[in-house]
């Protein structure tokens, strides 16, 4: 007999059995369990132990067929396993059986190795998740889940990502200042199919893990610092440091020396030079008149300032070994007026008065200021009074009389009907009414004309361009420019191309004409070539040297324009009525406040009183006590759209504007602030 | 030195300036050509023959047209070479004279 297959209790029992009837003994036989035993649960289920037996010459292989076809196949390490336990006893040897038994019909991932056991009720399934191939027999399988036996053979493959590099840049950054190595590691990324417990359908996925690789060198980054001539101040600690890091980071490699700056030449003065702001309130708010006379003033001889050179900066060096030039320093440029003069970087005054110093930028413009005091009213009997200095008025000025100054006013008394105007400040005691008052002027007409000749120097360059150009042209002869200049072109230009620029001329001339005494030569020079270039067309040969030589002075003043004066020009009186108050700085109305009065600050506007009627701005901003009338006269309150106006009280029917806004106070209000809001409306909100 | 050549036919006048049209032309211009040309209502210059302009020129001619418009007189310039065109385009000249004073021929 050559096969014979065995049922019994157990599998051991099985095999004794077939033995007595083969009648063979253990070692000339194969053993092969077809079923484990199973005990079930109170009878039911219960299977008897299967095993067949095969005769030694024939091997296990041979019965392969029969095998698939009962879907039962031999397990090695099963028969192994019996063989072994032959010796042990029976409880133990089931025990081990029993596992079997468990693993039949499943699928299993252990090590990264798929693991499948038959069993003849079902198959073992498996779905595959993305990024995992499975082959079965060689052959990849498509579908997402697929059914497996044993009999298969099968091999897993695991899709495997691009690994990340280490990238890494050097640049050279602060004007070479510094070099920062900025280094991103890359990283490797491991997949492995995760380990699953054996179960009837499994679902093959895989672990990740990432792991930070930087492949960064020392080496590396010294080459590359070479190619980009770095070595100066090469931190070494910080490459290693580079080389290390796990995260993306920065790292300054190579730092440079900064230059050290130098400081521009400045101004020491001597001497008090700026006049107390005429008359100040104490801590209590109140005002001490007797307290105004606080302009300085200074002996022929005196030395007023001192002139310091500017001193130069030490020139740093960068990480490529240049020298980085410190900034340039800038001497003090001076120019000194009447009652002054310059020794060995000093200034000196040759005679008695008051310094006056205007300063913008490096640029310093000193006189000395004559003073006029005029112990009477200002009236018929004394005339208008015309000072190239500061005038001091001890009584009233009187209807329709004008006082007209270089240097501050300062009037002890009131004035009606009068005119006041300087480039300087104005100080008034007592009431204005209905008179005009005009204080630095020269600022204002400056800023004007700046403006005029920033747009006029835009145009000429221009000009010169299109001069240029026409000279190029093929067409063109220049020759005519040897015998009248650039006259005739010129003509042609304001003709069409630049209609606008008479216009602009015409308007500079005409400002100058009019504050010629308040502007300096350099002023009033413009105006005449401006006329003889473009206006009257005279016989004066224009070159283009002459436009060009214009054009340079042109915008040498438009930018000086743009420079802030310091100290600025103020107005500060007590009280004023019917009355119109200019000036380019500040004005302070600090007594009962100002009735139907027009009042144009160039800076903050400050009313300690009442506001009622006319209109007041303020440049750089409004605040008032208290605004508006019951009478309702109309009261108007402007600031630029990026100002603030401050109201302590505000009556119904005031006006404010800000901007391009308006808003009409409908209710009295008290303690507010009005400024834009986002959407370019008033809005008022509380202190 | 510039020359001009005057030709009628029917009632337009053909005026065909000869050389350069620069600040030499401008006792021709404003003595002879432009008291010639105040008795004709319908004009045309011909810049055929004007190789090269200078801004007297230029001058000149913005107020030949200028004058003959005055006197009601009715003008065209015609044949201008490209290069004078372009000096003509910088200066803004055929806004200034107007585009329908340009014709083809």
């Amino acid at each position: 007999m050559q096969q014979f297959i065995s049922k019994g209790k157990n599998i051991e029992e099985a095999i004794n059995l077939g033995l007595k009837i083969m009648d063979a003994k253990k070692k000339e036989i194969n053993i092969e369990i077809m079923q484990m035993e199973s005990k079930g649960f109170i009878g039911i289920g219960k299977k008897p132990a299967v095993v067949k037996l095969s005769l030694n010459q024939h091997h296990n292989h041979l019965q392969e067929g029969y095998s698939s076809e009962s879907q039962n196949y031999s397990i090695e390490k099963v028969i192994e396993h019996t063989e072994i336990n032959e010796n042990l006893d029976v409880r133990e040897r089931s025990e081990a059986s029993l596992k079997q038994v468990e693993l039949e019909g499943k699928v299993w991932v252990e090590n990264g190795q798929l693991f499948v056991r038959d069993s003849s009720r079902r198959y073992p399934t498996v779905t595959i998740s993305e990024g995992i191939t499975l082959f079965k027999d060689n052959v990849r399988v498509k579908e997402k889940s697929t059914i497996l036996a044993e009999k298969d053979q099968i091999d897993l493959l695991v899709e495997e990502v691009a690994n990340k590099k280490t990238d890494w840049t050097v640049n050279l950054e602060d004007q070479g200042l510094s070099a920062i190595l900025k280094v991103n590691p890359g990283y490797d990324i491991k997949r492995q199919i995760k380990d699953i417990e054996p179960a009837e359908h499994i679902e093959l996925t895989f672990d990740e893990t990432k792991e930070v690789v930087n492949t960064l060198s020392e080496e590396d980054v010294v080459q590359q610092l070479k190619l980009l001539r770095i070595n100066y101040g090469i931190d070494y600690n910080e490459i290693v440091e580079a080389t290390k890091t796990i995260e993306p980071n920065t790292f300054i490699i190579a730092k440079g020396l900064k230059p050290h700056p130098g400081v521009n030449g400045w101004v020491e003065f001597l001497v008090e030079i700026n006049p107390k702001n005429g008359l100040v309130e104490d801590e209590n708010g109140k005002v001490d008149f007797r307290e105004s006379k606080s302009i300085p003033t200074v002996e022929k001889g005196e030395i007023i300032a001192k002139i310091h050179p500017p001193k130069p900066g030490i020139p740093g060096v960068a990480v490529t070994n240049e020298p980085l030039p410190a900034q340039q320093t800038f001497p003090i440029k001076t120019t000194t007026g009447k009652g002054i003069i310059e020794v060995d970087d000093q200034l000196v005054a040759t005679e008695s008065g008051r310094p006056s110093i205007e300063q913008r930028g490096q640029l310093v413009k000193a006189t000395i200021v004559p003073k006029l005091v005029h112990r009477d009213n200002v009236n018929l009997s004394s005339g208008n009074i015309r000072f190239h200095g500061d005038v001091e008025i001890l009584g009233e000025v009187d209807d329709n009389m004008l006082v007209d100054a270089d240097g501050d006013i300062f009037v002890h008394k009131s004035t009606s009907y009068a005119n006041l105007t300087t480039s300087k400040s104005i100080l008034v005691k007592g009431n204005v009414i209905s008179s005009e008052l005009a204080a630095g002027k020269s600022n204002m007409l400056m800023v004007e004309l700046g403006h005029l000749l920033g747009i006029m120097h835009h145009q000429i360059e221009k000009m010169m361009v299109f001069i240029k150009q026409l000279i190029q042209s093929p067409a063109f002869k220049s020759n005519d420019f040897s015998v009248s200049g650039l006259q005739p072109l010129i003509t042609i230009l304001l003709e069409k191309r630049f209609k606008g620029f008479t216009t602009h001329a015409k308007k500079y001339i005409e400002v100058v004409n009019h504050g010629e005494k308040y502007l300096s030569d350099e002023w009033c020079q413009i105006a005449i070539e401006l006329k003889q270039i473009f206006l009257t067309l005279s016989n004066h040969i224009t070159s283009v040297d002459r436009l060009k030589h214009l054009s340079i002075k042109m915008q040498e003043l438009s930018d000086f324009a743009q420079l802030p004066v310091e100290p600025n020009a103020y107005i500060t009186i007590s009280e004023s009525n019917n009355s119109s108050l200019y000036c380019s700085g500040d004005i302070n109305i600090i007594g009962k406040g100002c009735i139907n009065t027009k009042v144009h600050a160039g800076g903050h506007l400050n009313v300690k009183g009442v506001v009622r009627g006319g209109e007041v701005y303020g440049r750089l901003g409004v605040t008032i006590n208290e605004v508006g009338s019951n009478s309702g006269t109309k009261t108007i309150v402007s600031v630029p759209d990026d100002q603030m106006i401050h109201i302590n009280k505000a009556l119904e029917g005031t006006i404010l504007k800000i901007g391009n806004a308006k808003y009409s106070i409908n209710k009295e209000k008290t303690h507010v602030i009005a400024k834009l809001n986002d959407s370019e409306d008033i809005f008022l909100s509380n202190i | 030195m510039l020359k001009y050549e005057c030709f009628e036919k029917s009632s337009l006048l053909e005026v065909t300036l000869i050389g350069d049209l620069d600040i030499d032309g401008t006792k021709i211009i404003n003595e002879k050509l432009i008291p010639q040309l105040m008795k004709s209502k319908k004009i045309n210059v011909n810049f055929e023959q004007v190789p090269f302009v200078d801004s007297s020129g230029v001058g000149l001619l913005i107020n030949l047209v200028k004058t003959i418009r005055e006197n009601d007189g009715n003008i065209t310039i015609s044949n201008i070479s490209q290069d004078i065109h372009d000096v003509f385009e910088i200066l803004q000249i055929t806004e200034i004279l107007g585009k329908e004073t340009f014709i083809e021929s």
